[in-house]
């Protein structure tokens, strides 16, 4: 994945720097710290919990897809760098994911829609669609580089995603809101009147691309066969180097017992972990 | 903030920070590398590594549980997997995660941690990582911390007029005032952007940031280097023989 990292994030870099002067420069960069800081600012959902804004669609809408690329790729890489978050090994994929395929899908239904009726509903579609697409690939991921998830858990942790990505798109809809209120040129103006099949078309595209990704990923018989043909998978398992020899027959060998109890065990695990880095976060912040 | 830390740590000045920053960056790539695709014999190899890196850091006068306890900060994330892998019955691809994660954090620290930021970026940009990524990154990681203190101050603002202490408006209400609050650290963000491309125009900017500091490659440079990537290699090619 870092080998695919590199020319994807080469070309976006090619494109910002085509579509701005190098004068732009400061603006990405303060943006980019603005994502940075605004997750300091909670959006309250539900009983005592809160979310707050991952940027991607945001950035896209504002600074336009190519831009809003670069400015993720260097928050991730800042991230890896400086604030051990998200690991150097995992950088490229995560380039991939959030900068490159997120930004984009954010972006597909603004691009289509965002200037006629359904503006909103775009907005909000593109937020959804830029949290969601980047966590199915990071979680494809994981699978194709050997990572064994019982079904319950993947089933789970997808519903988390989902609700998650519905979040982003409307606290993504809130902010651009509020944001044509003080200034409405922040905002770009897609052109009106594409043709609305096409878009449904593509959109579908993308869908059902993620969706395939995932179940490709989830039944390792068939990712087995096409990494051998594309090299995909071996380089996707030289991140965690996980050979799959005896893979299957492990499998097979854990009864659904087993299975069901790693499921429920590693869930509880996670809602655990979520809860403690929550509070201590929490804690840390209102000191 | 917890950043300082790191930024105190990089000011040393013992021999592993006089490097240049290429002679650094190489063999970490060369050990990201090695630990990425070890897989035979990986605790032994990892133990090697862990032995290395500590030996870097205890040299560059790095307070060792500190920067042990900086890179743990990589984890939580990792853990959560490597539980996972545990529980459905691979505990070895379970250990081999959170030992990988763990092991390229704590080497990116010990580069990071002898290397400001600035040079570091500077050595990268001499081994033809796109200058507009850097440059974008350099000016996001200097107002990192204005922008997130304009956001403590509205926080702080925010809690000043009663906002998390008595929930009194409906929860829409209080989802709308946080996206208002977004909405204008966005706009004093972009505004402060403008002054201060607005700012290095005067000063005659030409779409290149010049560094104050001459970087150069000296023969000790060259020897660290080759050695330093040398023998994490080595000391895999030896342990997976033995084993």
């Amino acid at each position: 994945m870092d080998v695919a990292a590199v020319p994807a994030v080469g070309y976006m870099v090619r494109r910002a720097q085509r579509g701005f002067d190098d004068a732009k420069v400061p603006l990405l960069g303060v943006m980019g710290a603005f994502v940075f800081a605004a997750q300091m600012i909670n959006f309250p959902v539900g009983i005592g919990t809160t979310a707050h804004l991952l940027g991607g669609a945001l950035l896209a809408y504002t600074l336009g897809p190519a831009a809003a690329s670069v400015t993720m790729a260097s928050i991730l890489a800042i991230q890896a760098l400086v604030f051990q978050d998200g690991g150097i090994l995992a950088l490229g994929p995560n380039m991939i994911n959030m900068a490159v395929a997120g930004v984009l899908a954010g972006y597909l239904p603004f691009y289509l829609w965002g200037g006629g009726r359904w503006r909103r509903a775009s907005i909000f579609a593109g937020g959804v669609l830029s949290a969601l697409v980047s966590a199915v690939l990071a979680l494809a991921e994981l699978l194709i580089s050997g990572v064994r998830m019982p079904l319950s858990i993947l089933a789970v942790s997808l519903s988390l995603f989902l609700v998650a990505a519905v979040l982003e798109g409307a606290i993504t809809v809130a902010v651009i809101g509020a944001l044509e209120k003080i200034q409405p040129n922040f905002v770009r103006q897609p052109r009106q009147g594409r043709p609305f099949a096409l878009g449904a078309a593509a959109l579908a595209g993308l869908l059902l691309a993620a969706v395939g990704v995932l179940v490709a990923a989830a039944a390792p018989d068939g990712i087995q066969k096409l990494g051998i043909q594309t090299g995909i998978a071996s380089r996707a398992q030289a991140l965690f180097s996980t050979p799959f020899t005896g893979y299957q027959a492990a499998f097979l060998a854990a009864g659904w017992q087993r299975k069901t109890l790693g499921g429920l065990a590693g869930l509880a695990l996670v809602y655990g972990a979520c809860l403690l880095f929550g509070r201590a976060v929490a804690r840390k912040r209102s000191a | 903030m917890h950043h300082i830390v790191l930024e105190r740590w990089s000011r040393g000045a013992s021999a592993l920070h006089r490097l240049d920053p290429r002679a650094k960056i190489v063999p970490l790539l060369a050990l990201l590398a090695a630990l990425a695709t070890a897989r035979h014999a990986l605790p032994e190899f990892s133990a090697a590594v862990f032995a290395m890196l500590c030996a870097a850091l205890v040299a560059a006068r790095i307070p060792l549980f500190a920067a042990l306890a900086r890179a743990a900060l990589v984890l939580p994330f990792a853990v959560v997997f490597a539980a996972v892998c545990w529980l459905s019955g691979d505990p070895a691809r379970g250990l081999a995660l959170a030992l990988k994660s763990y092991l390229s954090a704590l080497a990116v620290l010990t580069v990071v941690a002898t290397t400001p930021l600035p040079v570091l970026l500077r050595g990268l940009e001499l081994l033809r990582v796109p200058l507009f990524l850097l440059t974008v990154a350099q000016f996001l990681y200097r107002y990192l911390f204005v922008i997130s203190e304009e956001a403590q101050h509205m926080r702080k603002a925010a809690a000043a007029r009663g906002t998390p202490a008595r929930p009194l408006e409906s929860a829409g209400a209080r989802f709308r005032a946080a996206a208002g609050a977004l909405a204008v650290l966005f706009a004093r963000s972009y505004g402060r952007a403008q002054d201060v491309h607005r700012a290095m125009l005067a000063r005659g900017f030409t779409g290149r940031l010049h560094p104050l500091f001459d970087l150069r490659f000296r023969p000790a440079d060259a020897a660290f280097a080759a050695l330093a990537s040398l023998a994490p290699v080595a000391a895999r090619l030896a342990i997976e023989r033995i084993r």
